[in-house]
């Protein structure tokens, strides 16, 4: 029956085909062929090369992290072409192109702004008809570009996006997360933190006031209260809020033993900075949830013994790990940061993905991707599940070193690499019990 | 802590936040006000003025950019902030005077809307040759060494050193500026040019001249607060923008060329930003426009701004 429902589709579309060439000219070889396959969705079949589109900030606060995204995505797609990098080890991917088009992209500024970011999005969906887009940082920007591709039927890999909701009640079938959220962030932390700091203390948050920092919030609640500690307050901060001296001297230096700061980026480099003028860090410990290099070289030696996350580090050894840092070095003269692994991993996951797919029909693409295992990214063995596109993957603990022993690249220690099995949750608990992917067509 | 405490504490704050954006603001003001020029582009001459001191006070290391790509990695001259306190006003002071010459000069008879076209393109142009130098990423601006602990105040507690000297510096340059404003002769030419500049000319004083040197303040002033706020924050390219939508507000507030009026303005904002965190945080940022929206409804001209003689 399904058989037969699928050969009638394919018919049809050999004589949609048949016209529409006739009206466009010669397209793509590749495209022609999986498109008798497949009915036309999205941007698909693909006209020409295929596009990638590249959403990043290049200004606003995650403006570094940003720019440092954009150089891994263009070397992302110099090895998809060219060979080099882990395309040369990835048995999916060949270094001649994806399914032999060669790969060309389009990047555009989300300026921080979820509703700039649409802009650009729709400009590269619609103008340059790209057939899959990839981007971050900022969760609220994720967020509102993976609806759009979910409407539009264009693939997103989401880069550097680490609010609950992207995998939690705005997940999309059409959008996929390497990046561990908030939730396993707090999960990872705990252990490390509690052995250090102990078992009894009272904690103040403040956080950024947007999707992802109230999620980084209530998991840091949640988790931490689970361990035996009292919150005395959390407090909202505005997204891009420069002068926080009014907020850090609010909290009250007598009582608390923790303070969370929830902020990233270039706010996180000044909140932190700013509560090291104020010297905070002599009645308190701090911990800043989730780190990145960019943020911290801005912050410079108000790191020091600040525990955090970051999506993943240079100093990380194995051969992945090692392969991508001295493939990035060699082009850039620079050492990766975290953001920068993220945007090339999703790059080549996508690529690999549609290759095994043999075609760029999106939901099959998307069916080759869910509950896919792999271990070629660096970060140990890892499952991008299918319930809510989630990786379930490690996350790496660090520390802030201090100013006199940072050197160009390297900001932390890594005190902990937390196995996937310590972190994550079910299907039908966590943020995944309020997600509902969507169709696939 | 202590109800007064706290009062204290978040007063302190509130004028601590002020004091920059009055140093950027009082240049604005009497450029506004004696010129009739309205210059977006005094954000960038705040930018050009913290990456000066950045590099006149430490040593950087540049990653990104052309700098980078051109091999000057490490660049600065690790000559501390009291050099950096002259020489930078000094280099910006300079830069206004080119910018009199040869930016404002020419447009004086034109429509505010063409002031206000030709400056924020200078400051989007300045921002992005920043950007194309020292990349687009953000640089961690020291304080000075013999500044960068914390004081026991009483009442207060604890408070970061810095930020005490940025209201001091900030309350020296003010009155410096009142000073040669209301007590020179290049003052009182000022003055009567901010009233009536026609009459001044009939009179015989050449305003050129007068002019060229008000753009010239103004800007070093800007340069100052670019030296003295730059350890607040993170430096980027983008600071220049974001310190100029206050800055405007606390002129409209204070009265256009007036600065006891920007000194009031800055106080106010400040306090009111320091006040609305303690008792409502979501408000923060609406806050500063509504008071402005305040003001301009019951004193259009500002606090304590004039009511211009018209021809």
């Amino acid at each position: 029956m399904a058989r037969g429902e699928n050969i009638d589709v394919s018919r049809r579309d050999v004589v949609k085909m048949a016209g529409a060439s006739g009206l466009v000219g010669l397209s793509g070889v590749a495209g022609s062929a999986s498109a008798q396959e497949n009915p036309p969705i999205g941007n698909f079949p693909i006209q020409g090369n295929p596009t990638f589109g590249f959403t990043v900030p290049q200004s606003g606060p995650y403006s570094s992290e940003g720019q440092d995204e954009l150089r891994a995505y263009r070397l992302a797609v110099e090895h998809l072409n060219n060979g080099g990098g882990w395309v040369d080890n990835w048995s999916d991917l060949t270094g001649n192109g994806v399914l032999g088009n060669q790969v060309e992209f389009v990047s555009g500024d989300t300026a921080t702004d979820a509703d700039t970011a649409r802009q650009t999005a729709r400009r590269m969906i619609q103008r340059d008809r790209a057939i899959m887009l990839s981007g971050g940082s900022s969760s609220a920007v994720a967020i509102a570009i993976q609806e759009l591709c979910q409407r539009e039927k264009v693939q997103y890999m989401c880069c550097l996006t680490h609010s609950n909701d992207t995998t939690g009640k705005s997940c999309v079938r059409y959008s996929f997360r390497e990046m561990f959220n908030a939730y396993m962030s707090a999960q990872a932390l705990v252990p490390p933190v509690t052995q250090e700091y102990g078992n009894d203390n009272n904690f103040y948050q403040l956080y950024a006031d947007y999707t992802w920092g109230q999620t980084v919030q209530s998991s840091m609640s949640r988790f931490f209260g689970e361990a035996g500690w009292s919150e005395l307050n959390s407090v909202a901060t505005p997204l891009g809020t420069k002068d926080f001296s009014s907020y850090l001297s609010q909290v009250p230096r007598d009582r608390t033993d923790v303070l969370f700061l929830n902020h990233y980026g270039l706010d996180g480099a000044n909140s932190l900075s700013q509560a090291r003028d104020m010297g905070l860090d002599q009645d308190m410990e701090i911990i800043v949830p989730l780190y990145n290099r960019p943020m911290a070289q801005a912050a410079g030696g108000a790191i020091e013994g600040v525990f955090g996350t970051v999506a993943w580090d240079s100093q990380i050894d194995n051969p992945p790990s090692n392969q991508f840092t001295s493939a990035f070095n060699e082009k850039y003269s620079r050492v990766p940061s975290g953001p920068a692994q993220l945007a090339y991993a999703q790059t080549l996951q996508y690529a690999a993905a549609v290759e095994r797919a043999g075609t760029f029909y999106p939901p099959e693409v998307i069916r080759q991707l869910e509950g896919y295992n792999y271990n070629n990214i660096g970060m140990g063995e890892e499952t991008m599940r299918a319930c809510d596109h989630q990786a379930q993957r490690a996350v790496p603990v660090v520390k802030g070193l201090p100013e006199g022993e940072q050197q160009q690249g390297q900001f932390f220690e890594i005190v902990n690499v937390t196995p996937r099995s310590k972190l994550g949750y079910a299907c039908d608990e966590g943020p995944a019990g309020e997600c509902e992917l969507g169709p696939y067509e | 802590m202590s109800v007064l405490a706290e009062v204290v504490t978040v007063a302190l704050n509130g004028l601590q936040q002020g004091a920059i954006y009055v140093l950027v603001a009082i240049g604005l003001s009497i450029i506004l006000g004696t010129l009739k020029f309205v210059n977006f582009a005094h954000g960038a001459l705040y930018l050009i003025g913290t990456y000066a001191g950045l590099l006149i006070t430490l040593e950087i290391n540049v990653t990104d950019g052309k700098l980078a790509d051109w091999g000057y990695t490490p660049i600065g001259l690790e000559w501390g902030f009291l050099p950096a306190l002259v020489i930078v006003p000094s280099v910006v002071f300079a830069v206004g005077l080119l910018m009199e010459r040869f930016v404002a000069r020419p447009f004086y008879d034109r429509p505010d809307t063409d002031q206000i076209l030709l400056t924020f393109g200078l400051a989007i142009v300045v921002q992005e040759v920043f950007k194309i130098l020292f990349g687009g990423q953000s640089y961690n601006f020291a304080r000075p060494g013999w500044a960068s602990g914390q004081v026991d105040l009483p009442i207060v507690g604890t408070f970061p050193e810095w930020r005490l000297y940025i209201i001091g510096i900030t309350a020296a340059v003010v009155v410096l500026v009142y000073g040669l404003i209301e007590y020179t002769d290049f003052g009182l030419v000022v003055r009567a040019g901010t009233r009536d500049a026609e009459m001044v000319e009939l009179l015989g004083i050449k305003l050129s001249r007068p002019y060229l040197m008000v753009f010239g303040v103004g800007a070093a002033l800007a340069g100052v607060a670019g030296v003295v706020g730059g350890p607040l924050y993170a430096v980027n390219p983008n600071i220049g923008t974001e310190i100029l939508v206050p800055s405007f507000l606390v002129v409209v507030i204070g009265g256009v060329g007036s600065i006891t009026g920007a000194v009031l303005g800055g106080i106010l904002i400040g306090e009111t930003l320091a006040i609305l965190v303690a008792v409502a945080p979501q408000w923060s940022q609406v806050g500063i426009y509504v008071l402005a929206a305040i003001v301009l409804l019951a004193r259009p001209q500002g606090l304590l701004g004039v009511e211009e003689v018209t021809p």
